[in-house]
């Protein structure tokens, strides 16, 4: 007995020594409570063609452990050095993330057309404040198509405001052209800009829209030491026409309205075959208790 | 009278009438595991799965592998009770009735685990509502149902002769209660030879069907992974694997309820050597086959070079290089040399056998869930790194003991209500040189 025991708890350790490295994660995460917090806030600038997207994220680091915060108020400023302009307010989501979107006119900017953007978390009495800062130019992108010798041809222009509000050519720049897919940007091309701030591409022919072939066409420039991340976006039909498929018969797939007939009788044959045996098992037992009632007990 | 003075019963009634102070011990224990159980399962209600290891891409874990590991048991007691009953083995009398209790303890047990795998249980009768044949889910949770039927049927019509036997015996001091149960519970049944003919024939017919019904049940389940597309999983012999996997772990678990049976109500004289030898033998041959179908899924795997399922053995060598070894090399090879060497073919070495097979075929079915839901077909968008790996908590780890007290508690409290050794087929000096073999 003693024996098997000593085997159990000698077998127990080794596996607990085999497991180990599936639970090491859970140990590394242990927190501890005297370390101080420290709060971190990020800031991500999106410039489109009428409004400027600021996204800030704020995520408070404890000993090892980096955790977003949530339902915590940011507040977002536009500066030129002199004017400070109020953009708005909002608060974080579970992942630690708030967005502000406002228009890009009359935003506060420098000679240059600079705008120093900031998003500042004011604190609270568990987690200190923070603050982030980003300074970008207003720019434009905008999307032509046409068609020239059967081609299609996409055709890009970037713009910025000079110093009297006119708008002027963005040369020189690399433009990178996706379209959405379901969980990312797909990149089809890169447009590189000419002196004009123009540039083309062809249109590449096989890629897949919605049912009607419309297809969203991103235009963007992106991590630009001046303007940031720059966007523009339109839509086209020039997509191949996406093809619902719809089972006109029965199949595996469970949106059909019925199961295949192989498989509805299959189980039906099964399930009748096994429960008639139960039933007359059933039967067996009562015509037992039944007999008992009239046969002379033997013990 | 002179039949009472012969009854078998009278070696076995202090099993029935009293409990030592260790067996309240042991009970008080079990309750205190489940005790643990259910705190673990108010937390998981309170604060839901945020307190298990399972997350968006791992959303199976040591609850499903607990859910496979019961019923595989509990269909291994099926199959091996009814072949025992249907070829009429010699020795199988003294551990057939183990063999049955397994069956239903187990396939009580086993559901458990899904409901706790479930995120949103009000959405349960959906189940029912809106279920569609097309889904193996539906499969499954067809299949258990009719089973579980199936082998209440099997137990009643194995036990029904003991039933009556219990219920005849004057000398058995038991309460009132339980003496009116047994008598209800045994139908009326006296051995006439017509009631006879007619409990043999609904008892064979029964044990036709537990195997039948355990081999399809079990494969549905194994259908639930094979079906998908996900690497070590979409395999068409998982099937059969599934089915020998769980008749080799249960005929484990049955070499385990024999030795504790033996030792606690001193049952040497009926559960000897030979029979441990009997079904350590079983379990030899199912390790063979078990192996070779193991090394026969790995093989084509390996040899198809296939980009997912190379990735997935190359992290079974790598993150789970023991549970690996241990599940597909030791559990395999164990048994073999065990019981294959007559010199090393004892009582203890296959019981001790039988513990490292139980636990590598737990671990079996771990390698079998959690490396392939770690390593997803699509790159994991947006997830936190720690929910890229799976890591059971103390919730999980408490409800499985309370899982597996559940079982012992129902085992000891079965023994406790019908004796664990037939006794109504073992009266007179014949009948008892055929349990002796």
């Amino acid at each position: 007995m003693k024996r098997v025991f000593a085997f159990i708890a000698f077998f127990i350790t080794m596996m607990s020594a085999a497991l180990q490295p599936m639970n090491s994660f859970a140990e590394n995460n242990s927190d501890s409570t005297n370390i101080p917090a420290e709060s971190r806030l990020a800031i991500t600038y999106l410039c489109g063609s009428d409004s400027v997207i600021l996204t800030a994220t704020l995520s408070i680091k404890k000993g090892d452990n980096t955790l977003a915060l949530e339902n915590a108020p940011i507040e977002f400023t536009a500066s030129n050095g002199t004017i400070c302009k109020l953009l708005g307010k909002a608060k974080t989501d579970q992942e630690g993330i708030a967005v502000v979107k406002v228009v890009s006119a009359g935003l506060p900017g420098d000679k240059d057309g600079m705008v120093a953007y900031v998003a500042k978390f004011a604190g609270t009495g568990k987690y200190p404040g923070a603050e982030a800062s980003l300074n970008a130019k207003p720019a434009k992108i905008r999307l032509f198509f046409s068609i020239e010798d059967s081609l299609r041809i996409l055709k890009v222009t970037a713009t910025q405001k000079n110093e009297k509000g006119e708008e002027v050519a963005i040369p020189k720049e690399t433009v990178l052209i996706y379209v959405p897919r379901l969980f990312s940007l797909l990149k089809i091309g890169e447009i590189a800009l000419d002196e004009t701030g123009t540039g083309t591409l062809e249109f590449p022919k096989e890629i897949v829209g919605d049912t009607l072939g419309n297809l969203v066409v991103v235009a963007k420039i992106e991590e630009h030491d001046k303007f940031g991340f720059v966007q523009g976006k339109n839509v086209i039909n020039w997509g191949v026409h996406k093809q619902y498929y719809k089972a006109e018969v029965p199949s595996r797939e469970l949106w059909t309205p019925i199961a295949p007939l192989w498989m509805i009788i299959t189980l039906l044959v099964m399930l009748a075959g096994v429960w008639a045996h139960y039933m007359y098992a059933v039967y067996e037992l009562v015509m037992i208790k039944r007999l008992s009632k009239k046969d002379k007990p033997l013990f | 009278m002179e039949l009472q003075q012969k009854n078998p019963l009278k070696e076995f009634a202090p099993q029935l009438e009293q409990t030592s102070i260790q067996g309240y011990a042991w009970i008080i224990f079990l309750l205190a595991v489940i005790g643990l159980g259910v705190y673990a399962f108010l937390q998981q209600v309170f604060h839901g799965h945020e307190v298990t290891g399972m997350r968006d891409n791992v959303v199976w874990g040591v609850y499903i592998v607990n859910f496979i590991f019961f019923m595989g048991i509990s269909y291994a007691g099926a199959l091996i009770s009814g072949t025992l009953h249907l070829f009429k083995t010699a020795w199988r009398k003294p551990v057939i009735r183990m063999a049955e209790f397994i069956t239903v303890i187990s396939l009580l047990i086993g559901p458990c685990f899904i409901l706790l795998c479930i995120g949103r249980l009000d959405r349960l009768p959906y189940l029912v509502l809106f279920g569609r044949i097309q889904s193996p889910i539906t499969w499954d949770v067809i299949a258990i149902s009719t089973d579980i039927f199936g082998c209440f049927i099997f137990l009643y019509l194995a036990v029904l002769r003991d039933l009556a036997t219990l219920r005849d015996y004057e000398l058995l001091r038991l309460p009132n209660w339980r003496k009116k149960l047994y008598k209800t519970l045994a139908l009326g049944y006296t051995g006439t030879p017509e009631q006879q003919q007619r409990l043999n024939r609904a008892t064979d017919i029964m044990a036709a069907m537990v195997i039948s019904i355990a081999i399809i049940v079990y494969s549905v389940l194994a259908w639930i992974f094979s079906v998908t597309l996900q690497p070590g999983w979409h395999s068409t012999i998982f099937g059969p694997y599934f089915v020998i996997a769980a008749v080799y772990s249960g005929s484990a678990v049955l070499i385990l309820a024999m030795w504790v049976f033996r030792r606690v109500y001193h049952l040497e004289a009926y559960i000897t050597k030979k029979h441990f030898v009997a079904v350590g033998v079983i379990m030899l041959v199912l390790a063979a086959f078990f192996g070779y179908f193991t090394f026969s899924d790995y093989l084509t795997k390996w040899y198809g070079s296939e980009k997912n399922d190379e990735l997935l053995i190359q992290l079974l060598f790598k993150e789970f290089y023991w549970p690996f070894i241990i599940s597909n090399y030791v559990g395999v090879l164990l048994p073999l040399l065990v019981v294959g060497i007559a010199r090393f073919r004892t009582i203890t070495n296959i019981t001790l056998t039988a513990i490292v097979v139980v636990i590598s075929l737990w671990l079996n079915r771990y390698i079998i869930v959690v490396p392939t839901l770690e390593s997803p077909y699509l790159p994991i968008q947006d997830a936190r790194p720690e929910w890229l790996n799976y890591s059971a908590t103390w919730v999980e780890w408490s409800l499985t003991a309370a899982g597996v007290a559940v079982f012992c508690l129902l085992f000891t409290l079965a023994s406790k209500f019908i004796t664990i050794i037939p006794v109504s087929g073992i009266e007179g000096e014949e009948k008892k040189e055929d349990v002796l073999i």
